[in-house]
């Protein structure tokens, strides 16, 4: 072996590699970059709200004047392409805005559940005995739980109440009741591959040479089993963004902006007499992010997974 | 092997026995004889009669329970007359003594309460018992506020029962002056001051007789086990799903009405005249959460009448008053009645910022367009509220429109606001509106209103809650605004205006604690007045006493469109009474060959 092939070799670390094979696939990469435009569209919202939240662009509460509700989608100007609602307000706008709710909602709550599950598990699979006991007791019981139901629970009672004299209504309430009941999935996870790796000879090469259990856990075990949350991460961020749409659907996310699971809502009743635009724009937009992250997840999982990878 | 076999068939049948129960539960359109299907667009709070005072609940619990007076189905205007009382009352010449005779031979259904589940014959003293209950202070009870300082005694017994431990434990045998029972079939009721509105309080629900074997043995399992005397009681309850009830063979009997008022007879309305009630064997009440699947089970027959959602309007109603095609191909009718009702957003006068703030308060009204609103939301089809008092009510004031209590002038509002800044000594803080639902009505309604502050300079937050916890903050006077109606039970207005009225703050019927010396002063007069043109202009003084000083901003009267099938027959708008399923008669016939038709339809 000469010395280019051993640089070439030591520079193909897990995450290199990977991306190199990601970027070989071609439709995976548009859909990466699908995704990458609604977070930075999510992104421009959420910093142009900050700034001046009546910037026409990102202003859904602008009424595009009288006689303007419930116009059809037109080519008049750019807020009317997906028509308007109720008030005369531009679906565009409230399903553009929709997008930042759906984002921040999803990635709040896959770092809460992250958050929750990592730790929970590795503590359980490293530690075991009655660590592990406690823990798996926990995750059974909340995993007999219908998701849906535990999510709505925790989202009903969440809406009222105050933690250190904030209130909880609205967005925040959404992603803790998403994060906090969804966290047995990775946690299982981590825990069966802390399990497996507990034993391997780089951690009783660091616990012969003294390193404390948090080290073991957090310097050696856990960047090892990192591809898989990030695989976990982007697979469960989808059925987030579904939840926090049911969750708006149902009325119990924040009412007092828009999201598409309210035009939903909302559209449900309307398509009777004939508003169609509402569903279609909220429903297109669920629709093409979701199948992006999905081919993109399903990629990225590919693409990182030792044991896929080598069957290819 | 045969063992095993048999195991698995075994299993397989105990899994799918179930599905074949469920698949086979009876459709009520099936049933044989004469079901009424209606819609409940929430499920009643409860059925106990003592402490009814939702629609949903009333809207069952009148076919249940009899009280001692009612509207006449058909004559309009409405008149009052016996329903389980034996004649109208004699009344003592100071307006202060009643004495009201029952109808004897009147039987409370069977129920297990009773001995041998029998049910036994109604006294006087199952009404005194209604009273004493209401007026029992561990009872709980959303009616007795308007009940203070009306009876002679009651007032009395009402602290009395603050020394029990629960409600249960309470001594009922305690005499209540003025109520006395003067023999099993006659009453005496003796009232502290002269109540003109006695008679038709007299036909609330909430007083109609209660056996307190019932009470006792269901304790607070009463909400789901009415006993009542009506035509029909209750056969099943399955919470948040559907009621049905049916007939009550202990019932008195009565006969379908023979007189009207014209047009009556054309309408086909006196067809039935002298034939006896009930006609309907059964009433099948589903509960719809949405609108939609109730206006789809309508149009698929399996619902007999339906008030039309504000989303389906267009697609029923075509021009002003007619039908439109598709539901004239379907045999289907429109009913159409102003409904004594009125919606508004409250203020809490007891609110810092907005109770010393007429200004304040002018603005908000000014800035809502409530044209708009009509629009939006009832497609056009209410009418714009200038006052409280609803347009078909005794004292309706014709000219209020001219004052100009509803205009719609955000600029005037702006200049309002500055005013109210000053009062203030700084900008206006985000107001908060509590909204009695999160369903798509009530979130579109408070973008509506959050638009219209906007336009003026406020910021309005919305909060969404459940009714329970709406009601619990407004009465409380911890909701600083408030989306909230109400519906007219009796031509006379002293209901709303009882509203405003200093001695009925929360948990009574003064939901804004709006208190104003002077009108309380004229309420103290308009109570003991008995109908009149005197009485009349009073109310309507004292109306616009209350509109001068804004302590809500009054949005519109409900006009009621409600579609029926024609198998539907004696189908006749009723404003004030509930129990009215006993006149209602089904063309099964007709009903059955539904199908068909909509099969040639399409």
């Amino acid at each position: 072996m000469n010395e280019d092939n051993i640089n070439s070799f030591q520079r193909s670390s897990l995450w290199h590699d990977a991306f190199r094979r990601l970027r070989r696939r071609k439709f995976a990469m548009v859909c990466f970059w699908i995704v990458a435009g609604y977070f930075a569209l999510a992104v421009f919202v959420y910093i142009a709200e900050s700034i001046d939240p009546t910037m026409s662009a990102i202003n859904w509460k602008e009424q595009l004047g009288q006689g303007m509700e419930y116009q059809r989608p037109s080519l008049c100007s750019v807020k009317t392409i997906f028509g308007t609602n109720f008030l005369g307000q531009s679906t565009l706008i409230s399903t553009l805005y929709g997008v930042k709710t759906a984002l921040a909602v999803a990635f709040a709550a896959s770092v809460i559940s992250i958050m929750i599950g990592v730790p929970l598990g590795a503590a359980a699979g490293y530690f075991g005995g009655v660590v592990d006991d406690i823990v798996v007791w926990i995750y059974s019981t909340l995993s007999n739980i219908p998701w849906i139901i535990l999510v709505m629970a925790f989202a009903v009672v969440l809406n009222d109440d105050k933690i250190m004299g904030g209130k909880l209504s609205g967005e925040p309430g959404v992603y803790l009741a998403i994060g906090l009941t969804s966290w047995v999935g990775i946690c299982r996870l981590i825990r069966g591959e802390i399990i497996k790796r507990k034993e391997s000879e780089y951690v009783l090469a660091a616990k012969a040479v003294g390193c404390s259990n948090s080290r073991i856990i957090f310097r050696h075990l856990l960047p090892n089993v990192f591809h898989i949350i990030i695989i976990n991460f982007s697979l469960r961020f989808v059925s987030f963004i579904h939840m926090e749409v049911i969750i708006s659907f149902l009325g119990l996310g924040d009412a007092n902006k828009p999201s598409w699971g309210k035009m939903i809502s909302a559209a449900s009743s309307e398509l009777t007499r004939g508003i169609w635009w509402e569903m279609t724009a909220a429903t297109m937009a669920i629709f093409v992010l979701s199948l992006a992250l999905n081919i993109f997840g399903d990629a990225l999982r590919d693409c990182l997974d030792p044991k896929l990878r080598m069957e290819r | 092997m045969i063992t095993n076999d048999w195991h698995r068939r075994l299993i397989l049948l105990i899994l799918i026995l179930p599905t074949i129960h469920t698949g086979c539960r009876k459709d009520p359109a099936d049933e044989k004889g004469m079901v009424l299907r209606q819609a409940l667009l929430s499920k009643p709070q409860t059925l106990d009669s003592g402490n009814m005072s939702d629609v949903y609940s009333m809207m069952v619990g009148g076919d249940i329970y009899e009280p001692l007076y009612t509207y006449h189905y058909l004559k309009r205007p409405y008149e009052l007359i016996p329903l389980s009382a034996d004649g109208m009352p004699e009344v003592s010449e100071d307006h202060l003594t009643y004495t009201i005779k029952i109808k004897k031979g009147i039987l409370f259904q069977d129920d297990p309460c009773f001995r041998g589940s029998k049910g036994r014959e109604v006294t006087v003293h199952d009404y005194i018992f209604a009273f004493k209950r209401m007026a029992n202070i561990k009872f709980i009870n959303v009616n007795w506020s308007g009940w203070q300082n009306k009876i002679v005694g009651l007032d009395d017994f009402h602290e009395y029962t603050r020394q029990f431990k629960d409600e249960y434990s309470v001594d009922y045998s305690k005499e209540v002056d003025g109520l006395l029972a003067l023999d099993d079939h006659t009453i005496q009721i003796k009232m502290v001051k002269p109540y003109p509105q006695f008679i038709s309080a007299l036909a609330d629900i909430c007083l109609s007789p209660v056996a307190q074997e019932a009470v006792n043995y269901y304790k607070d399992e009463i909400n789901s086990h009415p006993v009542g005397t009506g035509p029909y009681r209750l056969n099943k309850w399955h919470k948040g799903s559907y009621l049905i009830v049916v007939r009550n063979n202990n019932w008195r009997g009565e006969k379908y009405p023979t007189e009207g008022e014209p047009g009556d007879a054309e309408e086909g309305l006196l067809d039935d005249a002298g034939r006896e009630l009930p006609f309907v064997d059964a009433v099948y009440w589903t509960i719809f959460k949405q609108q939609q699947p109730a206006w789809l089970s309508f149009q698929k027959g399996l619902l007999d009448s339906k008030s039309i959602p504000k989303d389906n309007f267009k697609e029923a109603i075509t021009s002003e008053t007619g039908l439109s095609e598709e539901m004239r191909e379907r045999n289907i009718r429109l009913v159409k009645f102003v409904d004594p009702s009125v919606f508004w957003i409250g203020f809490n006068m007891k609110d810092k910022v907005l109770g010393n703030n007429l200004p304040l308060r002018k603005a908000i009204s000014l800035a809502i367009d409530r044209e708009r609103f009509i629009d939006i939301f009832f497609n056009g089809h209410h009418v714009a509220a200038h006052g409280f008092i609803a347009p078909g009510r005794d004292s309706y004031d014709p000219e209020i429109n001219k004052c100009g209590y509803s205009r719609y002038d955000p600029e005037q509002a702006k200049l309002l606001i500055k005013e109210a800044e000053l009062i203030c000594g700084d900008s206006i803080a985000p107001l908060k509106l509590n909204m009695p639902g999160s369903g798509t009505f009530f979130t579109q309604y408070g973008q509506f209103l959050q638009r219209s502050f906007e336009d003026v300079g406020l910021t309005l937050k919305v909060d969404y809650m459940d009714l329970p916890t709406y009601m619990e903050q407004t009465a409380k006077g911890k909701s600083q605004l408030f989306a909230s109606s109400a519906s007219a039970v009796s031509p006379d207005s002293l209901d709303v205006l009882g509203m405003f009225a200093t001695k009925n703050f929360a948990p009574g019927s003064n939901l804004f604690f709006y208190s104003n010396s002077e009108f309380d002063k004229l309420y103290e007069e308009g109570e003991v007045m008995f109908p009149s043109d005197q009485r009349n202009e009073l109310y309507r003084k004292m109306e616009r006493m209350v509109m001068e000083d804004y302590p809500a901003v009054f949005l519109n009267h409900r006009v009621s469109y409600v579609l029926y099938h024609d198998w539907n027959r004696n189908v006749k708008p009723h404003a004030f009474s509930f129990g009215l399923t006993k006149y209602r008669k089904i063309d099964v016939e007709k009903r059955n060959k539904y199908k068909d038709l909509l099969r040639s339809i399409r």
